[in-house]
């Protein structure tokens, strides 16, 4: 199968991807932050002595009702702490008692406490977190770089890398936002935690990859960049894919059979996987191949080589 | 072969002690204590598990006029760091700590492991003080107890559950199956006013008693209690003092009785009823003083004259120790004091102590060993552990919250993730798991079997791993985890995929194994020390940030990474070898991959 030679659509794909993302994060309010950076309310329901209510219960009114980024927690004592985005007097006037008449008719009394509460993580924490991702994006340029040193222009390989890594970030991020846009999901600690986890899944993913190149290379130096590529994606192909195979089934397990709590968590990941493999691909290998032969190989104009 | 042998002993060495660190609950080996009522034992955060949910109330009063003040929404903020602070420090779990409205605040800690400590650490405190503590202070007479308020004073025999022998009734007196012993006694009997008032002063040299007593279990024996001193003005003087534990009140009537000293105390020796009441004579007259065992002096030295506080270990001993700083009107202060207690230790003999104080309640009360004027101390102590060091380092350094608070509720709260959603999530979990492993056995065959064995094993060293040190797992930690396991997969696959290539050459399968191990090595190492590095970066950068969910998910990667390198390298290599050289290795077939059925058939032409 010729990879390198359709590298024009491949980044014709991931831009399509990209841009509404892009698009979304500009024009409209972008991420929303979640109440973890925010803060919101909070207010304890307690129920009657017989209403026997679970957690998911109260989870699930809240879903209903319009709040999923609520948490509920169980106090024992048929009291449950619920956090909200902000609500006033009226809202919550109107939560406290469509849950009272969807899971306990009848009860009195059932609003215990309400107030505004501060975030639970700093606003800063994203920020801060992102910085660290960036040194970690520096560090990892320079290790490959240092491991592909016996090879041409390793710093390539670096550079690729780390391209990819952007690319599969920004399409999570990207496609949360317009998510977040469209289905009012909102980027909370559990968001930040699987954008890491992506990061790196993406970066392991690509250095398999790379690592053929570099066999290869020094296997075959007499032929082109771009035919070495290919044969190493066609043959680390079976084990890009297996492996993600095996993390995705993991995944949709979880998001099949898993409760309702970390879906978003498990949707980021399946994103986020889904990229990771397909960037090591179509998008680090390529970007190499294309700074190689100076051409992003644009159909009916350039001829690829072959 | 012998080398086969070897390591398989290792890894089942290493199974059977990971297996037992996870089958045990509760593992604890002198002060190494691992474990809990969580699953395995394992311990989480407060996304996965509950704990303790406490509110708390700033209470700020003014103190000239008593009324409530306004709580600014900046002491809100720098309380709410202050605790944070001090949790994060003391390992008791990531905290959530949320303001509630303006006066309050949610702080919400994983597990239930050590509320008693939480809380002390948490404090509702409103000041530090350090106080003068003298040992010797003059007996301060009781004026609220007046001759007026006596009616009677007599002397009897008094048995030690507060009955009067002459008083007992019959079925007392044959009860013999209590050996109750009794001693002379002198018996007050007080108006109503001044059984009030002798009462109150009895409760409170009882509560002096039991904490002197308390503090000498404890290997403490510089606090001695409160002393009663008496003072008996009858036909003869009678002088004695004595402790709470002489004093019974005598029931339903409004006296009580004093024991007499005993004989080997060489008091005033009037021992006998007959002799007692021989010196009290007609018209006794009966004054109470009391001897303090101590008594704090305010010498205006404070948390806020305090630099730093650190734990840390005593550089010869090795011990550990709290490392002390003042600043420069505290190293005045606390230069003077020190001197003047040590010059008094030289003079009389007598230790005086410096009684470091957090909002009335005692912390700790150091002798002096030298006079210190350069404003900078160490504070030993014989039953100090390292906890204690830090947890007291914490107090001290943190000194005083800005604004005092008050525990108003105390709860057991749920996991944020919900107990019902997780157990859910953790079956979904074991099904991934299991179709994974079904996955690889019916793709890689024999290989596969072999990885989803190495996998397992894997599994359980990981759990092991996170129980020992402890790492509290969250979902930041769980992730990590799900993470280093694909990479685990992962490796193991790489590793197939080159044996594959090898087999299809025509190679034997021992040859094939080693070469493909070897030729996946650099594949493997080079992620996984991108991971390390990743890791590493991140945790510093986090560590300086304080972004503490990044810095979970990065220790729980390193480990979780760095033990799939050895279950890759180490477990399924050695599997692998054992497999090759048994007999199931002449059916080539099934070593390779239903994908490459192919060429198995071309190959076996």
């Amino acid at each position: 199968m010729d990879f390198v030679g359709k590298r024009f659509w491949f980044f014709i794909i991931s831009s399509l991807v990209i841009a509404p993302g892009i698009v979304f994060l500009i024009l409209a309010p972008g991420l929303n932050p979640g109440i973890d950076f925010t803060g919101g309310s909070s207010m304890t329901l307690r129920f009657s002595e017989e209403s026997n209510i679970e957690q998911e219960q109260v989870r699930d009114q809240l879903i209903d009702l319009n709040y999923p980024e609520a948490t509920v927690q169980n106090l024992g004592d048929n009291s449950f702490f619920i956090r909200t985005k902000e609500l006033n007097e009226e809202a919550k006037d109107a939560l406290v008692t469509n849950i009272t008449y969807s899971l306990d008719e009848g009860a009195e009394n059932v609003l215990q406490g309400f107030d505004l509460v501060s975030p639970i993580v700093a606003q800063e924490t994203v920020m801060n977190a992102l910085w660290a991702i960036i040194a970690a994006a520096v560090g990892i340029f320079f290790y490959i770089w240092w491991a592909f040193r016996n090879v041409p222009s390793p710093l390539r390989y670096g550079l690729a890398a780390i391209v990819a890594l952007i690319h599969d970030t920004i399409i999570v991020i990207g496609i949360f936002a317009i998510l977040g846009e469209l289905m009012d999901m909102e980027v909370n600690t559990m968001f930040l935690i699987a954008l890491l986890t992506v990061i790196g899944y993406s970066v392991n993913d690509t250095i398999v990859v790379f690592d053929k190149i570099r066999e290869n290379v020094l296997i075959y130096s007499n032929r082109e960049f771009p035919e070495i590529v290919n044969l190493s994606i066609s043959e680390t192909l079976g084990r890009s894919l297996n492996t993600s195979f095996t993390l995705l089934i993991t995944l949709i397990a979880l998001v099949l059979f898993g409760g309702a709590t970390i879906r978003e968590f498990l949707y980021v990941l399946l994103i986020g996987v889904a990229a990771g493999t397909y960037s090591s691909i179509a998008i680090a290998s390529q970007v190499l191949v294309s700074w190689d032969q100076k051409s992003i190989a644009i159909p009916f104009r350039n001829k690829t080589v072959s | 072969m012998r080398r086969n042998a070897r390591a398989l002993i290792t890894i089942a060495l290493i199974i059977t002690i990971c297996a037992g660190i996870i089958g045990f609950q509760n593992i604890s080996i002198g002060a190494f204590n691992r474990g809990g009522d969580t699953p395995l034992g394992l311990s989480l955060g407060l996304d996965l598990q509950g704990g303790s949910h406490l509110v708390y109330e700033a209470n700020l009063v003014d103190p000239t006029t008593g009324e409530k003040q306004e709580i600014s929404k900046d002491q809100m903020q720098s309380l709410s760091h202050t605790i944070e602070r001090r949790i994060n420090s003391s390992g008791l779990g990531e905290p959530i700590i949320q303001i509630l409205g303006e006066d309050r605040l949610l702080v919400q800690l994983p597990g239930i492991r050590d509320p008693g400590r939480a809380k002390a650490l948490i404090g509702e405190t409103a000041r530090l003080e350090f106080r003068h503590r003298t040992l010797n202070a003059p007996p301060q007479p009781i004026e609220s107890v007046k001759p007026e308020n006596i009616k009677s004073i007599g002397i009897d025999e008094l048995r030690e559950d507060g009955k009067l022998i002459s008083e007992l009734d019959s079925k007392d007196k044959d009860d013999q199956s209590q050996a109750l012993t009794s001693f002379p006694a002198v018996i007050v009997e007080f108006d109503e006013t001044g059984l009030e008032n002798f009462e109150d002063l009895f409760y409170e040299l009882a509560l002096s008693l039991e904490k002197a007593a308390e503090a000498v279990a404890a290997g403490d024996y510089s606090s001695p209690a409160d002393q009663i001193n008496i003072s008996i003005e009858g036909t003869e003087e009678l002088r004695f003092s004595t402790l709470a534990n002489s004093i019974r009140r005598i029931e339903d009537t409004p006296r009580f009785g004093i024991a007499l000293p005993s004989d080997e105390t060489g008091m005033e020796g009037v021992l006998t009823v007959e002799n007692a009441e021989k010196k009290l004579g007609n018209n006794p007259e009966i004054k109470f003083a009391v001897k303090k065992g101590y008594l704090d002096e305010d010498i205006g030295l404070s948390g806020d004259d305090l630099k730093t506080a650190y734990a840390g270990q005593h550089q010869a001993s090795g011990l550990p120790i709290v490392n002390i700083e003042f600043d420069d009107r505290g190293t005045r202060i606390f230069g003077e004091l020190t001197t003047d207690i040590f010059a008094k230790q030289e003079e009389t003999g007598i230790r005086d102590q410096i009684a470091i104080v957090l909002d009335g309640e005692e912390l700790i009360a150091p002798t002096v060993n030298q006079p210190i004027t350069a404003g900078i101390a160490v504070i030993e102590g014989a039953d100090f552990t390292m906890t204690r060091v830090k947890d007291l380092a914490l107090l001290l350094e943190s000194g005083r919250l800005p604004v005092p608070i008050e525990l108003i509720q105390e709860r057991d709260v749920d996991a944020i993730l919900g107990a019902d959603s997780l157990r859910k999530s953790v079956i979904a979990g074991f099904i991934g798991l299991a179709l994974v492993l079904i996955f690889m056995t019916l793709y890689y065959r024999v290989p596969g079997l072999v990885a989803s064995i190495a996998l397992v094993i894997y599994s359980v060293i990981v759990l092991a791993v996170f129980k020992i040190i402890p790492v509290t797992l969250t979902l930041s930690g769980v992730a990590a985890a799900i993470l280093s396991i694909g990479m685990a997969v992962d490796a193991n696959i790489l590793i197939f995929e080159r044996m594959k290539d090898e087999l299809r050459g025509g190679r034997t399968m021992l040859s094939a194994i080693n070469i493909g191990f070897n030729r996946a090595w650099p594949a493997i190492r080079d992620s996984n020390v991108s991971t390390f590095i990743t890791c590493g970066i991140l945790y510093w950068f986090s560590d300086q940030l304080g972004a503490t969910i990044v810095q979970g998910f990065a220790v729980t990667l390193v480990i979780g990474v760095g033990i799939s390198m050895f279950s890759a390298i180490v477990v399924s290599r050695t599997l692998m070898r054992v497999v090759a050289l048994s007999p199931l290795s002449r059916k080539t077939n099934l070593f390779i991959p239903t994908g490459a059925k192919n060429i198995a058939n071309r190959e076996s032409t």
